[in-house]
């Protein structure tokens, strides 16, 4: 799965590109394609606002487990 | 740690509170009584030890003595004085004196009691010590054996931190150099903290204030008492090895200076280097800087500090992708234009270049055309001249080539003369 921190850094991946020098149309009008979609996703990934709190939980075989605190 | 005044009866001992009541006035244990018929007996022969030369004691009877009453005579008390000759030995105890003016007492720190003690005290030092007064039958003498120590102005803290800090500096821990950006936007916050404690309270409600995208992950250890060091270097630990962080805020809401005093623990300030993502420190209220402070990526100073230095809020988001989607449009756009601007340019060339190539043509036409011109007999014919031709079309140029009557025509610049030979022929010359 995409992290949001991934399509930010694609978005400026492709703004950078298209402010280059050497951007031929098609390739432009795919960069904008992908950028818009990116913005779409990266727009709904902070609409889902979750502040959860969960709590760190060690398993006797040292695997972690999370609990939903009631916080 | 908890207050020396509130631990102070537990240290006493069961049997001291339950026989005595702490007064000012030191009390005196009387020598325990001998069985009757001992003593009926001893008394008879000898007299009461150390009577008379023959009922002597021995010196170990009298060290022993001693030590049963003076021992048993006092409860454990804070002691007021100066440190001089301090010594460290070999054996890992502590051996100085606390004198006034008028008087000095020796005194001890084994080396199991110093972990409640932040540093060896200085000679000239202002010092309350807590032990309690016994006797080392072996020298003879009286011996104050310490259990904790507290300097005039915080002095063994100020100095333990100083080392401290000497130590982590040595090993380049506190470099500028060595703190780590903190993730733009983390997704997965460990915090270690007292589980019920004020800061997990506060980061959570900053996150929830701020609508964050995050989730927090609390790993729980105790922030203040004697196993706090441990449990925080412990939960660090987990962190580490959970691997699900992308930061990590270490702290603890504010408190007495005693209460903060974990975070200046070594051990936690090394346990902090030692993390594997970047971490924010965030240890109470106070002015004053933590050593964990000065090695964690970030100081925040407040739990709620370190919430907001952590995440980003949903507008501040929101803002950062509209930039972005602005800059990608308005980009595209450029391209779009610049690529209609070019193709205009090349239909301009086109055509220029096209018009250019018929201009050209029609000068060579003309040119060819003139010479053409030139050469055509019409153009001759037109200045007057004439050209005979025989009915078989050959040009008649000579004299020989008319015979008498001969039918022929002339071709003059617009048209044909049909003519005809009818006197003889005359050669010039």
């Amino acid at each position: 799965m995409t992290t949001f921190e991934q399509r930010l850094a694609r978005l400026e991946e492709i703004a950078a590109e298209l402010d280059g020098d050497r951007v031929d149309l098609s390739r432009a009008l795919e960069l904008f394609e992908e950028g818009i979609e990116n913005l779409r996703a990266a727009s709904e990934d902070v609409a889902r606002a979750e502040a959860r709190v969960q709590r760190l939980i060690e398993r006797a075989d040292g695997s972690f487990d999370l609990d939903e605190s009631d916080d | 740690m908890t207050s020396p005044r509130r631990r102070a009866p537990r240290r006493a001992g069961a049997a001291d509170l339950d026989l005595f009541e702490p007064s000012d006035a030191p009390r005196v244990v009387p020598p325990p009584e001998p069985a009757r018929s001992y003593v009926s007996e001893l008394i008879e022969h000898v007299g009461y030890p150390g009577e008379s030369a023959r009922s002597a004691v021995t010196v170990s009877m009298l060290t022993e003595t001693a030590r049963d009453v003076i021992e048993g005579a006092f409860i454990p008390i804070w002691v007021r004085g100066e440190v001089s000759d301090f010594k460290a030995h070999r054996n890992g105890h502590w051996y100085f004196c606390l004198r006034d003016r008028a008087a000095q007492i020796r005194c001890v720190v084994w080396n199991r009691d110093q972990f409640r003690i932040p540093a060896a005290p200085d000679n000239g030092m202002q010092v309350a010590a807590f032990g309690r007064l016994t006797v080392y039958a072996a020298r003879g003498e009286m011996q104050f054996t310490i259990a904790k120590i507290e300097a005039d102005g915080d002095g063994l803290r100020r100095k333990a931190l100083e080392i401290t800090r000497a130590r982590l500096e040595a090993d380049g821990l506190l470099a500028l150099d060595r703190k780590r950006p903190l993730p733009r936007f983390p997704r997965v916050i460990a915090v270690v903290t007292s589980p019920d404690g004020a800061a997990l309270h506060d980061i959570s409600a900053v996150l929830r204030r701020r609508s964050a995208n995050v989730r927090l992950v609390v790993v729980p250890a105790a922030v203040q008492g004697a196993s706090a060091p441990e449990e925080l270097c412990f939960a660090l630990d987990q962190v580490n090895r959970w691997g699900g962080a992308d930061v990590v805020i270490i702290g603890r809401g504010g408190g007495a200076h005693e209460d903060l005093w974990a975070f200046n623990d070594e051990r936690v300030a090394r346990a902090v280097a030692a993390c594997r993502v970047p971490t924010i420190s965030a240890v109470g209220h106070e002015i004053d800087i933590s050593i964990c402070d000065l090695v964690a990526d970030v100081r925040a100073a407040t739990p709620s500090a370190a919430a907001e230095a952590a995440t980003r809020s949903q507008a501040e988001l929101r803002g950062e992708l509209a930039q972005l989607s602005s800059r990608i449009s308005s980009a595209a756009r450029a391209v779009v234009r610049a690529s209609a601007d070019r193709l205009r340019h090349l239909a301009r060339d086109v055509a220029a270049a096209s018009s250019d190539h018929v201009a050209s043509r029609r000068a060579q036409l003309e040119t060819v055309a003139g010479r053409l011109h030139v050469l055509s007999p019409l153009a001759t014919l037109a200045r007057g001249y004439a050209v005979a031709r025989g009915e078989d079309g050959s040009t008649l140029d000579s004299v020989a080539a008319f015979r008498d009557r001969m039918s022929f025509e002339l071709v003059v610049h617009d048209g044909v003369v049909p003519a005809k030979v009818t006197r003889p022929r005359k050669e010039s010359r």
